[in-house]
C-alpha cells in the first residue's frame, strides 16, 4: 500500500477531525481491537485533536495532535496501526511468524507467501480471512509488517503456496519514513 | 527455535493481549541510520553504516549485536533454512548529501523601487521551511513565505540582516553565499 508513497507527491490534504468523528473512530477502534482497550486514553486522549490525512488511493491516516501516525486505513476498509505505534502497544494485534529466510522479502515490501508461514522457524496463530495481523520474524522481538491475512491460517495450512498475508505496512515504506505531521 | 507445525502450539509471546508486569508504551530503540529497530539493521543495505552509528551512539546495543554475529555464524544458518529465489534486495535511501550545503541569499526587484529577498538551500540543513519563513516574517515585521521546493521569499531587502539572522539562529550553518542582485 504505501511502497511508492511519496509524503510530498501522495497527500491531497489535512483536516482536523470533529469531535463527533473523533468518537465515532475510537469506538471502531475498541470494536475492532478489543485488547486496547486499558489503553485507549493513552494512544487516543480524548482531550486531543485528531488530523486525518488524505492520501491518494483512498488512503487516510489519523495522526495525533503531536503529527504521529497512529492508523491508517484504505477507502472503509479496517483501521490499521502504524508499526510505531504497534511498536508502543504490541499486543493488540494477533501475531504471525515468518521464517528468517523471508525477512529480507518483507522488508522489501512483499506480500507473505504461505511456505514461509509454516516452514519451521515460521509459526501462526489462528486467524479468520481478511484479519489485520502484526507479522513477526523468527529471532526477533518487534514487528517488521502489518498485513491482512489473504486466506484463513487453515487454508494457509491446507495450501501452502502463494500468498497468504497482504503486506499493507512495512519497516522503512512510505509510511514509515513520512515525517510527523505538524 | 523448535519447529512448530502444530498450530494449537502457539509460543507464549505470539499471544496476543498485554502482558502483565510489562508498562506500556514500550520504548523501542531505532537505529539513526536506517530509521528500523535495531534488530532488523542487518537487513539493511548500508549494514556497515548502522554498524558505525551503534558504536558510536548505543556502544551497549553494540556490542549485543556483535556477540550475535559470532555466536550463530553463517554456517549452520545456511544449512537449515531453504533457499528463495528472487533478489529481495531493499533499496537504501538516497543519500541527501549529494549537492553541496550551503544557503544562498539574493535581491529580486519588485515593481520600481522595491525589491524582496530570496533565500535559497535551508533545507539542505534540514531545516523546516514553514517554520523559517514564518521565523523571518516576525524577525523582520514583514511578509515571508515559501514559493518553491527549498526556496523562501522575503518581502523588502533585508538581505545584509540576514547574515547576522541566519547563523545566529541555527548555528550550524556557517557559509552563506551572496548572490548579489537578480535581473528581472
Amino acid at each position: 500500500m504505501f511502497k511508492k508513497f511519496d509524503e510530498k507527491e501522495s497527500v491531497s490534504g489535512v483536516q482536523q477531525l470533529k469531535s463527533s468523528v473523533q468518537k465515532g473512530i475510537r469506538t471502531k477502534l475498541l470494536e475492532q481491537f478489543p485488547h486496547i482497550e486499558q489503553y485507549v486514553d493513552l494512544i487516543l486522549p480524548k482531550k486531543d485533536a485528531f488530523k486525518i490525512i488524505r492520501c491518494h488511493d483512498h488512503i487516510e491516516i489519523l495522526v495525533n495532535g503531536n503529527g504521529d501516525h497512529l492508523f491508517f486505513r484504505q477507502r472503509d476498509g479496517p483501521w490499521m496501526p502504524s508499526l510505531r505505534l504497534l511498536h508502543k502497544f504490541p499486543f493488540f494485534l494477533p501475531m504471525e511468524q515468518v521464517d528468517k529466510g523471508a525477512i529480507r522479502f518483507v522488508l522489501s515490501g512483499a506480500n507473505i507467501m504461505c511456505p514461509g508461514l509454516t516452514s519451521p522457524g515460521a509459526c501462526m496463530t489462528p486467524a479468520e480471512k481478511g484479519t489485520i495481523v502484526a507479522i513477526m520474524a523468527e529471532g526477533k522481538q518487534h514487528a517488521l509488517a502489518i498485513g491482512m491475512t489473504f486466506l484463513s491460517s487453515d487454508d494457509i495450512l491446507k495450501v501452502n503456496k502463494g500468498v497468504g498475508v497482504e503486506n499493507c505496512h512495512y519497516l522503512n515504506d512510505g509510511l514509515w519514513q513520512m515525517k510527523p505531521c505538524k | 527455535m523448535k519447529p512448530l507445525c502444530v498450530m494449537t502450539d502457539v509460543p507464549e509471546h505470539l499471544i496476543s493481549g498485554p502482558k502483565t508486569g510489562i508498562n506500556y508504551p514500550l520504548t523501542v530503540q531505532y537505529c539513526g541510520n536506517c530509521s528500523m529497530p535495531i534488530e532488523y539493521c542487518e537487513y539493511y543495505p548500508d549494514y556497515e553504516k548502522c554498524k558505525i552509528w551503534l558504536e558510536k551512539n548505543l556502544p551497549t546495543e553494540f556490542s549485543k549485536v556483535k556477540l550475535e554475529d559470532t555466536d550463530n555464524g553463517a554456517t549452520d544458518d545456511d544449512k537449515k533454512r531453504q533457499k528463495r529465489g528472487g533478489k529481495g534486495i531493499m533499496k537504501a535511501k538516497k543519500s541527501k548529501d549529494d549537492g553541496p550545503k550551503k544557503v544562498c541569499v539574493s535581491r529580486a526587484p519588485r515593481g520600481k523601487k522595491k525589491s524582496v529577498t530570496v533565500v535559497t538551500g535551508l533545507s539542505t540543513f534540514d531545516i523546516d521551511l514553514k517554520v523559517a519563513a514564518k521565523y523571518f516574517g516576525t524577525k523582520f515585521a514583514c511578509g515571508s513565505s515559501v514559493t518553491g521546493d527549498d526556496e523562501i521569499v522575503i518581502q523588502g531587502d533585508v538581505k545584509d540582516d540576514l547574515f547576522a539572522v541566519i547563523p545566529e539562529k541555527w548555528p550550524e550553518i556557517d557559509e552563506i553565499d551572496d548572490l548579489g542582485d537578480q535581473k528581472r
